[in-house]
């Protein structure tokens, strides 16, 4: 992949009167090239991708949902944790296709609203926006709990529960980070994911030694499926939100380099990566305690596991771990919707002004405002399980409509659309990919599904009233 | 004309940076690669930075294109928004065949030019920037050395005059170039030093090690530190001689 062009006019206006601004003539490995000679170049490599991917996700799967999962599923829980993975992957292929045909900035909406249609991309955009402004909360809701859990430690008694108030202030402090700051936060980023894959390894690895009975401990066999086989598919719902950070590394498409070959592998290798550690931590997890057990420690349970196996330094890793991992999730979740506010209105189906840079620091001021707001509002509703599965609707919905999209893609075979990595087993994989996206959705909480719709029917009518005349998709 | 290298020269458009006095003349006759380039911080995507602030880049790189073809440059340009400036420069290098890096200072005509020779290695380099940039120009050249303990008279003639031998045969006449030999002391300090009595530096880039990563690049650190201009003679990459 040298030189490829992007043949994808976007035309037509907003009510305030702005167009799409217009498209790039050529993307290279090293830079995405405009008229004019103007540059923008690539700068994050494998290693960058593969951060992005894990950072997002490790937070959710390993220091929020062990506890949670193991009260709704039992041992079972291991299981569906390797459903979503399943199915991540099963999404991750056919994303990776579509990144490497289009290695642009806005991820999954960018491919949907080239290949689908500006009404399908705004209802994912705007629902993508939304759908990371509630997964950043509940990511900074899970701090929270860790933060208080540290406070329990130390022995300070509060006359109230923390969670809350904890996660508003990182909330707060990260979106005047994200504002005022110009630390290279993508190197602290790789260095949080390598020390927390270290701590993780080496605490899983005698966890997992100590369950198949090597320390003399061994464990009672239990029931696998002591909640039943339905209760594995709702959990595999509400745990999928810890595999939504492999699309966030298509967010910021534009910007990696060699596109078509880090791309995939960024993508795919931080699906595999995160599932491996997740199924290995339930069963860590479950064998230290019992299902029963763990789901009464909430979402702070793998501390409790880490002092079960190696004593207060143990659980003081974790709790630092939890700590770290759930703050470099929020952090990426909420970049990730600054570069979604961005793509959106690139295309004028958000006001220009939104993506404005800030003359004083250089950051998106506007756009990182209007996802820091809103979280802080969602931070302080403080339901867990309802905020993960609402950002997981709405990725769900994203998800499944790229695999529709690659198919619409491949069989049109428009002649801008060239992919350098093809997805395997075309078209079962993202035939299936599509379906298990929509169907994990059946299984969520009717009020999870009922915030989801109303998100995707007010974006739907937002695209309608501001932005009816703007046509995205490509030349198919 | 063929003959003209190309010389890099980074400016950081947005941030003020502008071309210093005396600059232009001093590329009269390079072919110059004027890159402007924005660092945005990674919260920004680089095409959000773009979309606001593309159109005054282009204002003042049209500006300073006219300032180096009014010198009697030939001149290509680019405009890169980028989160790594450094890594823009490399590739910049690399799709140019630079064979040298400006750091941009302001000076007045230039008069004496400094080159200070570390080893063999990449004199044939050093000396093709000289010719091509000064060999026109009514400038002495002094060719500079700063030698160690072991290194005996013989072997820096043999350098400085092989260099200068390489100089001649570019077309500069012998009569303008000098050499200049110091013992014992710091090359870096006593480059810099020694810079303070010219109006510019031409000097290689050495190859990278433990203490070039530590300290950094030898020629950065007398460009942060000697007030003029200071061409850094690219080291040789493996795919940048093809077409040459």
């Amino acid at each position: 992949m040298v030189d490829q062009p992007v043949d994808a006019d976007a035309a037509g206006e907003n009510i305030a009167g702005e167009v799409p601004a217009e498209e790039p003539e050529a993307v290279t490995d090293d830079a995405v090239v405009h008229d004019d000679n103007v540059e923008l170049e690539r700068t994050i490599g494998l290693v960058g991708g593969l951060a992005i991917g894990i950072g997002t996700m490790i937070g959710a799967g390993i220091f929020v949902f062990p506890g949670l999962a193991a009260a709704n599923a039992g041992l079972a829980a291991t299981l569906s944790f390797a459903i979503g993975g399943l199915i991540a992957l099963l999404v991750a292929l056919p994303t990776s296709e579509l990144a490497t045909a289009m290695p642009r900035s806005g991820g999954g909406y960018y491919f949907i609203s080239r290949g689908m249609g500006t009404a399908y991309g705004a209802i994912v955009g705007l629902g993508l926006w939304l759908g990371l402004m509630f997964a950043s909360a509940f990511y900074l809701v899970g701090l929270g709990h860790y933060a208080s859990a540290v406070f329990a430690e130390l022995n300070v008694a509060l006359p109230f529960s923390p969670v809350i108030g904890i996660g508003l202030l990182f909330g707060a402090a990260l979106t005047a980070l994200s504002i005022g700051g110009t630390e290279n936060t993508a190197k602290i980023q790789n260095v949080v994911v390598g020390v927390l894959l270290v701590v993780l390894t080496g605490f899983l690895s005698y966890g997992v030694l100590d369950a198949v009975g090597v320390f003399g401990g061994g464990t009672v066999p239990e029931q696998f499926f002591s909640r039943g086989y339905f209760r594995v598919l709702t959990t595999a719902a509400l745990v999928f939100t810890s595999y939504l950070g492999f699309a966030q590394v298509a967010t910021v498409a534009g910007e990696i380099k060699q596109p078509g070959r880090n791309l995939p592998l960024a993508m795919v290798g931080s699906v595999l990566i995160v599932t491996v550690f997740y199924v290995v931590t339930i069963f860590v997890a479950t064998s230290a305690f019992g299902a029963e057990r763990l789901g009464e420690f909430g979402e702070t349970a793998m501390v409790e596991v880490a002092r079960e196996f190696l004593g207060l330094p143990g659980a003081v890793a974790i709790l630092g771990a939890g700590l770290l991992a759930t703050f470099s999730s929020a952090n990426a979740s909420i970049l990730s919707a600054s570069r979604a506010v961005y793509a959106l209105s690139r295309d004028a189906l958000l006001p220009r002004k939104a993506s404005e840079v800030n003359l004083r620091y250089g950051t998106p001021h506007i756009a990182l405002l209007s996802a820091g707001g809103p979280i802080l509002v969602l931070v302080a509703t403080g339901r867990v399980e309802l905020l993960a599965e609402v950002a997981s609707f709405l990725h769900l919905i994203m998800y499944g409509l790229m695999c529709i999209a690659l198919l619409v893609l491949r069989r049109r075979n428009p002649e801008w659309y060239s992919p350098s990595y093809r997805v395997p087993g075309y078209p079962v994989v993202p035939a299936v990919g599509a379906l298990a996206s929509f169907g994990l959705i059946v299984f969520m909480q009717p009020a999870s599904i009922a915030i989801g719709v109303v998100v995707m029917l007010a974006s739907y009518l937002w695209y309608r009233y501001y932005a009816g005349d703007v046509t995205l998709k490509g030349d198919i | 004309m063929t003959d003209r290298l190309s010389i890099l020269v980074p400016i950081r458009v947005l941030e003020g940076e502008s071309i210093p006095e005396g600059v232009p003349e001093l590329l009269a006759h390079a072919h110059v690669v004027l890159l402007g380039y924005h660092v945005i911080p990674e919260q920004t995507a680089a095409g959000q930075a773009r979309m606001q602030f593309e159109d005054r880049a282009t204002e003042r790189l049209d500006e300073y294109e006219e300032m180096f073809e009014d010198a009697g440059a030939t001149v290509e340009r680019r405009l890169v928004f980028t989160h790594n400036g450094q890594k823009t420069i490399d590739r910049m290098i690399a799709e140019h065949d630079c064979m040298a890096v400006l750091v941009p200072n302001a000076t007045g005509p230039v008069e004496d030019v400094l080159v200070p020779v570390r080893g063999a290695i990449g004199v044939d380099r050093l000396a093709r920037v000289v010719a091509s940039v000064f060999g026109n120009m009514d400038a002495d050249v002094t060719l500079y050395h700063v030698a160690d303990e072991d290194t005996t008279d013989d072997d820096i003639q043999t350098l400085l005059g092989g260099m200068a031998d390489r100089l001649a045969e570019f077309g500069m006449d012998p009569s303008t170039i000098e050499t200049r030999i110091d013992r014992d002391q710091n090359p870096l300090d006593a480059i810099v030093d020694v810079a303070d009595a010219f109006d510019t530096v031409v000097m290689g880039e050495t190859d990278p090690s433990l203490a070039t990563f530590v300290f950094g690049m030898p020629a950065d650190q007398v460009a942060n530190r000697f007030l003029g201009p200071v061409f850094v003679v690219q080291r040789e990459r493996a795919a940048a001689d093809e077409d040459e």
